[in-house]
Protein backbone atom coordinates (compact mmCIF):
# COMPACT_ATOMS: atom_id res chain seq x y z
CA UNK A 1 0.00 0.00 0.00
CA UNK A 2 2.77 2.38 0.90
CA UNK A 3 4.56 1.50 -2.34
CA UNK A 4 1.40 2.14 -4.35
CA UNK A 5 0.96 5.50 -2.62
CA UNK A 6 4.58 6.41 -3.42
CA UNK A 7 4.05 5.45 -7.06
CA UNK A 8 0.87 7.51 -7.25
CA UNK A 9 2.68 10.49 -5.72
CA UNK A 10 5.48 10.14 -8.30
CA UNK A 11 2.93 9.91 -11.08
CA UNK A 12 1.11 12.97 -9.83
CA UNK A 13 4.38 14.91 -9.57
CA UNK A 14 5.37 13.91 -13.09
CA UNK A 15 1.97 14.86 -14.48
CA UNK A 16 2.02 18.23 -12.69
CA UNK A 17 1.47 21.00 -15.16
CA UNK A 18 4.76 22.74 -15.98
CA UNK A 19 4.89 26.46 -15.30
CA UNK A 20 4.16 28.50 -18.38
CA UNK A 21 6.45 31.41 -17.40
CA UNK A 22 9.86 32.01 -19.03
CA UNK A 23 11.69 30.23 -16.21
CA UNK A 24 9.44 27.23 -16.51
CA UNK A 25 9.83 27.08 -20.28
CA UNK A 26 13.62 27.45 -19.99
CA UNK A 27 13.73 24.57 -17.52
CA UNK A 28 11.46 22.53 -19.78
CA UNK A 29 13.67 23.05 -22.83
CA UNK A 30 16.84 22.06 -20.97
CA UNK A 31 17.89 25.17 -19.08
CA UNK A 32 20.14 22.94 -16.97
CA UNK A 33 22.60 22.56 -19.81
CA UNK A 34 23.65 26.22 -19.46
CA UNK A 35 24.48 25.78 -15.80
CA UNK A 36 26.49 22.65 -16.51
CA UNK A 37 28.30 24.45 -19.31
CA UNK A 38 29.10 27.37 -17.02
CA UNK A 39 30.44 25.03 -14.37
CA UNK A 40 32.63 23.29 -16.93
CA UNK A 41 33.81 26.62 -18.28
CA UNK A 42 34.69 27.79 -14.77
CA UNK A 43 36.67 24.64 -14.18
CA UNK A 44 38.41 24.99 -17.52
CA UNK A 45 39.60 28.52 -16.70
CA UNK A 46 43.28 28.10 -15.92
CA UNK A 47 43.97 28.52 -12.23
CA UNK A 48 46.43 31.30 -11.80
CA UNK A 49 48.48 31.66 -8.63
CA UNK A 50 47.30 28.25 -7.44
CA UNK A 51 43.88 29.59 -6.40
CA UNK A 52 40.35 29.51 -7.83
CA UNK A 53 40.11 33.23 -8.66
CA UNK A 54 38.32 34.43 -11.81
CA UNK A 55 40.34 35.48 -14.82
CA UNK A 56 39.30 39.15 -14.51
CA UNK A 57 41.77 39.63 -11.70
CA UNK A 58 44.05 42.64 -11.89
CA UNK A 59 47.28 41.58 -13.59
CA UNK A 60 50.41 41.62 -11.44
CA UNK A 61 52.43 44.80 -11.95
CA UNK A 62 55.73 43.82 -13.58
CA UNK A 63 57.86 46.59 -12.03
CA UNK A 64 57.70 48.77 -8.96
CA UNK A 65 56.98 52.44 -9.41
CA UNK A 66 59.89 54.80 -8.95
CA UNK A 67 59.96 58.58 -8.62
CA UNK A 68 63.42 60.18 -8.75
CA UNK A 69 64.25 62.11 -5.55
CA UNK A 70 65.15 65.77 -5.74
CA UNK A 71 68.70 65.45 -4.46
CA UNK A 72 69.51 62.68 -6.91
CA UNK A 73 72.56 64.34 -8.46
CA UNK A 74 74.33 65.14 -5.20
CA UNK A 75 73.52 61.72 -3.76
CA UNK A 76 74.87 60.03 -6.87
CA UNK A 77 78.00 62.18 -6.85
CA UNK A 78 78.87 61.29 -3.29
CA UNK A 79 78.31 57.59 -3.96
CA UNK A 80 80.59 57.76 -7.02
CA UNK A 81 83.32 59.45 -5.01
CA UNK A 82 83.00 56.85 -2.26
CA UNK A 83 83.22 53.91 -4.64
CA UNK A 84 85.97 55.24 -6.90
CA UNK A 85 87.97 56.86 -4.17
CA UNK A 86 90.99 58.85 -5.42
CA UNK A 87 90.77 57.55 -9.02
CA UNK A 88 87.61 59.50 -9.85
CA UNK A 89 88.21 61.80 -12.86
CA UNK A 90 87.54 65.55 -12.72
CA UNK A 91 84.11 65.30 -14.25
CA UNK A 92 82.53 62.62 -12.06
CA UNK A 93 79.98 61.87 -14.74
CA UNK A 94 82.75 60.53 -16.99
CA UNK A 95 83.83 57.94 -14.42
CA UNK A 96 84.01 54.67 -16.39
CA UNK A 97 82.23 51.56 -15.15
CA UNK A 98 84.18 49.01 -17.18
CA UNK A 99 85.36 47.08 -14.14
CA UNK A 100 82.64 44.79 -12.90
CA UNK A 101 83.65 45.19 -9.25
CA UNK A 102 83.24 48.96 -9.23
CA UNK A 103 80.09 48.78 -11.30
CA UNK A 104 78.53 46.24 -8.93
CA UNK A 105 79.45 48.28 -5.87
CA UNK A 106 78.02 51.51 -7.21
CA UNK A 107 74.83 50.05 -8.65
CA UNK A 108 74.15 47.85 -5.60
CA UNK A 109 74.49 50.85 -3.28
CA UNK A 110 72.16 52.93 -5.40
CA UNK A 111 69.63 50.11 -5.65
CA UNK A 112 69.65 49.62 -1.88
CA UNK A 113 69.23 53.35 -1.25
CA UNK A 114 66.68 54.27 -3.91
CA UNK A 115 64.82 50.94 -4.00
CA UNK A 116 65.15 50.77 -7.80
CA UNK A 117 67.73 48.59 -9.58
CA UNK A 118 68.91 48.81 -13.17
CA UNK A 119 67.13 45.99 -15.05
CA UNK A 120 69.19 43.30 -16.80
CA UNK A 121 68.36 44.60 -20.26
CA UNK A 122 69.82 48.06 -19.49
CA UNK A 123 72.92 46.95 -17.59
CA UNK A 124 75.12 46.78 -20.67
CA UNK A 125 74.12 50.32 -21.67
CA UNK A 126 75.25 51.81 -18.38
CA UNK A 127 78.93 52.51 -19.12
CA UNK A 128 79.70 55.63 -17.10
CA UNK A 129 78.28 57.50 -14.15
CA UNK A 130 76.46 59.87 -16.49
CA UNK A 131 74.44 56.95 -17.89
CA UNK A 132 73.54 55.97 -14.32
CA UNK A 133 72.34 59.50 -13.66
CA UNK A 134 70.25 59.49 -16.82
CA UNK A 135 68.70 56.16 -15.88
CA UNK A 136 67.77 57.20 -12.36
CA UNK A 137 66.23 60.41 -13.60
CA UNK A 138 63.51 58.61 -15.56
CA UNK A 139 60.45 57.79 -13.42
CA UNK A 140 58.80 54.39 -13.69
CA UNK A 141 55.09 53.79 -13.18
CA UNK A 142 53.56 50.42 -12.36
CA UNK A 143 49.92 51.19 -13.22
CA UNK A 144 48.55 49.81 -16.45
CA UNK A 145 46.79 51.92 -19.06
CA UNK A 146 43.46 50.63 -17.88
CA UNK A 147 44.21 51.89 -14.38
CA UNK A 148 44.98 55.34 -15.74
CA UNK A 149 41.80 55.22 -17.79
CA UNK A 150 39.83 54.25 -14.72
CA UNK A 151 41.35 57.14 -12.78
CA UNK A 152 40.53 59.64 -15.55
CA UNK A 153 37.09 61.16 -16.13
CA UNK A 154 34.82 58.67 -17.79
CA UNK A 155 31.36 59.16 -19.32
CA UNK A 156 28.59 58.15 -16.92
CA UNK A 157 27.71 54.96 -18.77
CA UNK A 158 31.26 53.51 -18.68
CA UNK A 159 32.56 51.72 -15.64
CA UNK A 160 35.84 49.86 -15.21
CA UNK A 161 35.95 47.41 -12.31
CA UNK A 162 38.67 44.89 -11.54
CA UNK A 163 37.42 41.89 -9.64
CA UNK A 164 39.49 41.61 -6.49
CA UNK B 1 49.06 34.33 22.46
CA UNK B 2 45.68 32.66 21.96
CA UNK B 3 47.05 30.74 18.93
CA UNK B 4 50.03 29.58 20.99
CA UNK B 5 47.67 28.45 23.75
CA UNK B 6 45.42 26.61 21.31
CA UNK B 7 48.41 24.90 19.70
CA UNK B 8 49.69 23.88 23.14
CA UNK B 9 46.29 22.45 24.12
CA UNK B 10 46.11 20.54 20.85
CA UNK B 11 49.55 19.04 21.47
CA UNK B 12 48.56 18.17 25.05
CA UNK B 13 45.43 16.42 23.88
CA UNK B 14 47.68 14.23 21.69
CA UNK B 15 48.97 12.76 24.94
CA UNK B 16 52.22 14.66 25.08
CA UNK B 17 51.49 15.53 28.70
CA UNK B 18 52.60 18.54 30.74
CA UNK B 19 55.68 19.00 28.51
CA UNK B 20 53.35 20.51 25.87
CA UNK B 21 52.67 23.55 28.06
CA UNK B 22 56.31 24.62 28.13
CA UNK B 23 56.87 28.22 27.09
CA UNK B 24 59.74 27.36 24.76
CA UNK B 25 58.71 27.66 21.08
CA UNK B 26 57.94 24.28 19.49
CA UNK B 27 60.53 22.78 17.16
CA UNK B 28 59.61 23.31 13.47
CA UNK B 29 58.14 20.13 11.95
CA UNK B 30 60.13 18.26 9.31
CA UNK B 31 57.21 18.07 6.84
CA UNK B 32 54.86 21.02 6.22
CA UNK B 33 51.60 20.72 8.18
CA UNK B 34 48.56 20.52 5.94
CA UNK B 35 46.28 22.57 8.22
CA UNK B 36 48.64 25.48 8.84
CA UNK B 37 46.94 28.78 7.96
CA UNK B 38 49.68 31.37 8.49
CA UNK B 39 52.25 31.75 5.67
CA UNK B 40 55.78 30.55 6.49
CA UNK B 41 57.87 33.16 8.29
CA UNK B 42 60.73 34.23 5.95
CA UNK B 43 64.25 34.08 7.37
CA UNK B 44 65.73 37.38 8.55
CA UNK B 45 67.26 39.76 5.98
CA UNK B 46 70.86 38.60 5.34
CA UNK B 47 73.69 41.06 5.97
CA UNK B 48 75.19 42.77 2.89
CA UNK B 49 77.56 40.43 1.07
CA UNK B 50 81.12 41.83 1.24
CA UNK B 51 82.48 39.91 -1.77
CA UNK B 52 80.21 40.06 -4.81
CA UNK B 53 79.78 37.14 -7.21
CA UNK B 54 81.46 38.27 -10.44
CA UNK B 55 81.37 36.06 -13.51
CA UNK B 56 83.20 36.71 -16.76
CA UNK B 57 82.63 34.93 -20.05
CA UNK B 58 84.56 31.67 -20.41
CA UNK B 59 84.47 32.03 -24.18
CA UNK B 60 86.40 35.17 -25.14
CA UNK B 61 84.32 38.01 -26.51
CA UNK B 62 85.81 39.32 -29.75
CA UNK B 63 85.68 43.13 -30.10
CA UNK B 64 83.83 45.26 -31.27
CA UNK B 65 81.23 43.18 -29.39
CA UNK B 66 81.01 43.88 -25.67
CA UNK B 67 79.50 41.49 -23.18
CA UNK B 68 75.97 41.89 -21.88
CA UNK B 69 75.42 41.83 -18.16
CA UNK B 70 72.90 40.60 -15.63
CA UNK B 71 72.48 40.66 -11.88
CA UNK B 72 73.18 37.45 -9.98
CA UNK B 73 70.73 36.76 -7.18
CA UNK B 74 69.97 33.78 -5.01
CA UNK B 75 66.95 31.90 -3.74
CA UNK B 76 67.92 32.02 -0.07
CA UNK B 77 65.78 35.05 0.66
CA UNK B 78 63.14 36.93 -1.36
CA UNK B 79 65.10 40.20 -1.05
CA UNK B 80 68.46 38.66 -2.00
CA UNK B 81 68.53 39.75 -5.63
CA UNK B 82 71.79 41.69 -5.98
CA UNK B 83 74.52 39.28 -5.03
CA UNK B 84 76.80 39.95 -7.95
CA UNK B 85 77.20 40.79 -11.61
CA UNK B 86 77.68 38.33 -14.46
CA UNK B 87 78.90 38.87 -18.02
CA UNK B 88 76.90 37.22 -20.78
CA UNK B 89 78.24 36.47 -24.24
CA UNK B 90 76.62 38.74 -26.83
CA UNK B 91 76.54 36.04 -29.51
CA UNK B 92 74.26 33.95 -27.31
CA UNK B 93 72.26 36.49 -25.37
CA UNK B 94 72.40 39.45 -27.75
CA UNK B 95 71.52 38.20 -31.22
CA UNK B 96 69.01 40.07 -33.34
CA UNK B 97 65.38 39.14 -32.64
CA UNK B 98 64.59 36.76 -35.49
CA UNK B 99 60.92 36.04 -34.87
CA UNK B 100 60.71 33.97 -38.01
CA UNK B 101 63.35 31.61 -36.64
CA UNK B 102 61.40 31.33 -33.38
CA UNK B 103 58.28 30.47 -35.31
CA UNK B 104 60.11 27.94 -37.46
CA UNK B 105 61.69 26.16 -34.53
CA UNK B 106 58.51 26.20 -32.42
CA UNK B 107 56.49 24.78 -35.31
CA UNK B 108 59.13 22.12 -35.90
CA UNK B 109 59.03 21.14 -32.23
CA UNK B 110 55.29 20.75 -32.41
CA UNK B 111 55.18 18.84 -35.67
CA UNK B 112 58.20 16.57 -35.89
CA UNK B 113 56.81 14.21 -33.26
CA UNK B 114 53.36 14.17 -34.81
CA UNK B 115 51.96 10.97 -36.22
CA UNK B 116 48.40 11.33 -37.42
CA UNK B 117 46.52 8.04 -37.16
CA UNK B 118 43.51 9.18 -39.19
CA UNK B 119 42.58 6.56 -41.76
CA UNK B 120 39.38 6.04 -43.75
CA UNK B 121 38.43 3.23 -46.01
CA UNK B 122 38.65 3.66 -49.76
CA UNK B 123 36.24 2.04 -52.16
CA UNK B 124 38.48 -1.01 -52.31
CA UNK B 125 38.41 -1.53 -48.54
CA UNK B 126 34.73 -1.01 -47.82
CA UNK B 127 32.93 -4.29 -47.37
CA UNK B 128 30.96 -5.30 -50.46
CA UNK B 129 30.71 -3.51 -53.77
CA UNK B 130 32.05 -6.26 -56.03
CA UNK B 131 28.95 -6.76 -58.10
CA UNK B 132 27.47 -4.41 -60.65
CA UNK B 133 24.21 -3.18 -59.01
CA UNK B 134 22.10 -3.23 -62.18
CA UNK B 135 22.63 -3.76 -65.87
CA UNK B 136 24.45 -1.10 -67.87
CA UNK B 137 21.58 -0.19 -70.22
CA UNK B 138 17.83 -0.25 -70.11
CA UNK B 139 16.99 0.17 -66.41
CA UNK B 140 16.56 3.94 -66.64
CA UNK B 141 18.92 4.61 -63.74
CA UNK B 142 22.46 6.06 -63.88
CA UNK B 143 25.14 3.60 -64.77
CA UNK B 144 27.17 2.26 -61.85
CA UNK B 145 29.75 -0.44 -61.46
CA UNK B 146 29.91 -0.79 -57.69
CA UNK B 147 27.69 0.04 -54.73
CA UNK B 148 30.62 1.28 -52.71
CA UNK B 149 32.03 3.93 -55.03
CA UNK B 150 32.57 7.42 -53.50
CA UNK B 151 29.36 8.62 -55.13
CA UNK B 152 27.25 6.20 -53.12
CA UNK B 153 25.99 6.54 -49.57
CA UNK B 154 28.03 4.11 -47.49
CA UNK B 155 30.76 4.05 -50.07
CA UNK B 156 34.46 4.61 -49.63
CA UNK B 157 36.11 8.02 -49.36
CA UNK B 158 37.96 9.15 -52.45
CA UNK B 159 40.95 11.19 -51.20
CA UNK B 160 40.73 10.80 -47.46
CA UNK B 161 43.51 10.46 -44.89
CA UNK B 162 45.38 7.27 -45.52
CA UNK B 163 46.90 5.50 -42.62
CA UNK B 164 49.40 6.67 -40.02
CA UNK B 165 51.07 9.72 -41.49
CA UNK B 166 54.32 11.00 -40.11
CA UNK B 167 55.15 14.69 -40.14
CA UNK B 168 58.75 14.15 -39.20
CA UNK B 169 61.35 16.50 -40.56
CA UNK B 170 64.59 17.93 -39.19
CA UNK B 171 65.65 21.52 -39.35
CA UNK B 172 69.33 22.15 -39.88
CA UNK B 173 71.26 22.03 -36.62
CA UNK B 174 72.41 25.61 -36.96
CA UNK B 175 68.82 26.83 -37.32
CA UNK B 176 67.82 25.08 -34.11
CA UNK B 177 70.84 26.51 -32.32
CA UNK B 178 69.99 29.99 -33.60
CA UNK B 179 66.44 29.53 -32.36
CA UNK B 180 67.74 28.91 -28.84
CA UNK B 181 70.00 31.95 -29.05
CA UNK B 182 67.14 34.17 -30.27
CA UNK B 183 64.85 32.94 -27.51
CA UNK B 184 67.48 33.58 -24.82
CA UNK B 185 68.16 37.04 -26.24
CA UNK B 186 64.46 37.83 -26.23
CA UNK B 187 64.19 36.77 -22.60
CA UNK B 188 67.09 39.01 -21.62
CA UNK B 189 65.88 42.00 -23.57
CA UNK B 190 62.40 41.76 -22.09
CA UNK B 191 63.73 41.60 -18.49
CA UNK B 192 62.46 38.08 -18.08
CA UNK B 193 65.86 36.48 -17.53
CA UNK B 194 67.26 36.15 -14.02
CA UNK B 195 70.54 34.64 -12.92
CA UNK B 196 71.07 32.76 -9.70
CA UNK B 197 74.36 31.56 -8.22
CA UNK B 198 72.87 28.29 -6.98
CA UNK B 199 69.44 26.80 -6.37
CA UNK B 200 69.83 26.30 -2.61
CA UNK B 201 66.70 27.12 -0.68
CA UNK B 202 66.14 27.42 3.07
CA UNK B 203 63.07 25.16 2.94
CA UNK B 204 61.32 22.84 0.54
CA UNK B 205 57.95 24.51 1.06
CA UNK B 206 56.17 25.27 -2.24
CA UNK B 207 54.62 28.36 -0.63
CA UNK B 208 58.06 29.84 0.01
CA UNK B 209 58.96 29.54 -3.64
CA UNK B 210 55.60 30.95 -4.66
CA UNK B 211 56.03 33.91 -2.30
CA UNK B 212 59.52 34.50 -3.66
CA UNK B 213 58.27 34.50 -7.24
CA UNK B 214 55.47 36.89 -6.31
CA UNK B 215 57.73 39.24 -4.36
CA UNK B 216 60.24 39.42 -7.20
CA UNK B 217 57.39 39.89 -9.71
CA UNK B 218 58.51 37.04 -11.91
CA UNK B 219 55.15 36.52 -13.60
CA UNK B 220 52.79 33.60 -13.92
CA UNK B 221 55.19 30.85 -14.93
CA UNK B 222 58.86 30.28 -14.17
CA UNK B 223 61.35 27.97 -15.89
CA UNK B 224 64.36 27.04 -13.78
CA UNK B 225 67.41 25.64 -15.57
CA UNK B 226 70.49 24.09 -14.00
CA UNK B 227 73.37 22.14 -15.48
CA UNK B 228 74.11 19.94 -12.44
CA UNK B 229 71.71 18.05 -10.24
CA UNK B 230 69.03 20.00 -8.46
CA UNK B 231 69.07 20.29 -4.64
CA UNK B 232 66.31 18.39 -2.84
CA UNK B 233 64.59 21.48 -1.50
CA UNK B 234 63.84 22.99 -4.85
CA UNK B 235 62.71 19.64 -6.24
CA UNK B 236 60.23 19.32 -3.37
CA UNK B 237 59.06 22.90 -3.75
CA UNK B 238 58.62 22.79 -7.53
CA UNK B 239 56.85 19.43 -7.48
CA UNK B 240 54.10 21.07 -5.44
CA UNK B 241 53.62 23.91 -7.91
CA UNK B 242 52.29 23.82 -11.43
CA UNK B 243 53.65 27.18 -12.51
CA UNK B 244 57.34 26.51 -11.74
CA UNK B 245 59.18 23.92 -13.83
CA UNK B 246 62.69 22.54 -13.41
CA UNK B 247 64.62 21.30 -16.44
CA UNK B 248 68.28 20.42 -16.99
CA UNK B 249 70.27 22.60 -19.36
CA UNK B 250 70.27 19.82 -21.97
CA UNK B 251 66.49 19.99 -22.09
CA UNK B 252 66.27 23.68 -22.89
CA UNK B 253 64.01 24.27 -25.89
CA UNK B 254 62.25 27.12 -27.63
CA UNK B 255 58.74 25.92 -26.81
CA UNK B 256 59.44 25.86 -23.06
CA UNK B 257 61.09 29.26 -23.25
CA UNK B 258 58.08 30.75 -24.97
CA UNK B 259 55.58 28.97 -22.75
CA UNK B 260 57.05 30.15 -19.45
CA UNK B 261 57.11 33.85 -18.68
CA UNK B 262 60.34 33.96 -16.70
CA UNK B 263 63.60 32.11 -17.08
CA UNK B 264 65.93 31.50 -14.13
CA UNK B 265 69.42 30.26 -15.01
CA UNK B 266 72.24 29.21 -12.73
CA UNK B 267 75.79 30.32 -13.54
CA UNK B 268 76.70 26.72 -14.37
CA UNK B 269 73.86 26.56 -16.86
CA UNK B 270 75.03 29.82 -18.46
CA UNK B 271 78.55 28.44 -18.93
CA UNK B 272 77.19 25.21 -20.38
CA UNK B 273 74.87 27.00 -22.80
CA UNK B 274 77.53 29.43 -23.95
CA UNK B 275 80.00 26.64 -24.63
CA UNK B 276 77.54 24.43 -26.47
CA UNK B 277 75.81 27.13 -28.49
CA UNK B 278 78.96 28.95 -29.53
CA UNK B 279 80.76 25.83 -30.72
CA UNK B 280 78.46 25.63 -33.74
CA UNK B 281 79.61 28.99 -35.05
CA UNK B 282 83.14 27.84 -35.75
CA UNK B 283 82.85 24.13 -36.42
CA UNK B 284 83.43 22.24 -39.65
CA UNK B 285 80.59 20.47 -41.39
CA UNK B 286 80.46 16.91 -40.13
CA UNK B 287 81.78 14.13 -42.37
CA UNK B 288 79.59 11.70 -40.41
CA UNK B 289 76.25 12.85 -38.95
CA UNK B 290 76.52 13.71 -35.29
CA UNK B 291 73.78 11.26 -34.41
CA UNK B 292 76.02 8.36 -35.52
CA UNK B 293 79.09 7.30 -33.59
CA UNK B 294 81.95 9.52 -34.64
CA UNK B 295 85.35 10.69 -33.51
CA UNK B 296 86.36 14.30 -33.02
CA UNK B 297 88.77 15.49 -35.69
CA UNK B 298 92.43 15.40 -34.62
CA UNK B 299 93.80 18.75 -33.42
CA UNK B 300 95.65 20.75 -36.08
CA UNK B 301 99.42 20.08 -36.07
CA UNK B 302 101.34 22.73 -34.16
CA UNK B 303 104.07 24.45 -36.14
CA UNK B 304 107.28 23.16 -34.55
Amino acid sequence: MAAVRALLALGVAARRRPELGPAGLRAFWGGRRKEEGEVEADRAVPEKAESSEPSLIHPLPRCRSYIPPEDLQSCLECHVREVFGPSVPEDWQQAPLQENRLKYRLLARLAAELGHAVPNSQLHRVRCAGDVLGFYRTPVKDSTEIDELAAAELPPNLKIIWQQ
Amino acid sequence: MIRAGAAALRAWSKARGWAALSTAPPAPPAAPEPRREEPPVPPPVPPPVPSPVLRSCRVPVVPPLSPLQAWVGSLRHPEDTLRGLADLHPDVFGVSPRLDILHTVATWQRNYKRISHARVRSRAEVRGGGRKPWRQKGSGRARHGSARSPLWRGGGIAHGPRGPTSYFYMLPMRVRVLGLKVALSAKLMQDELHLVDSLEMPSGDPRYLQELARARRWGHSVLVVDSDEFPENIIAAASGLKSITLIPALGLNVHSLLKHQTLVLTLGAVTFLEQRLLWHESRYSPLVPFSLPHRDPPPPPRAA
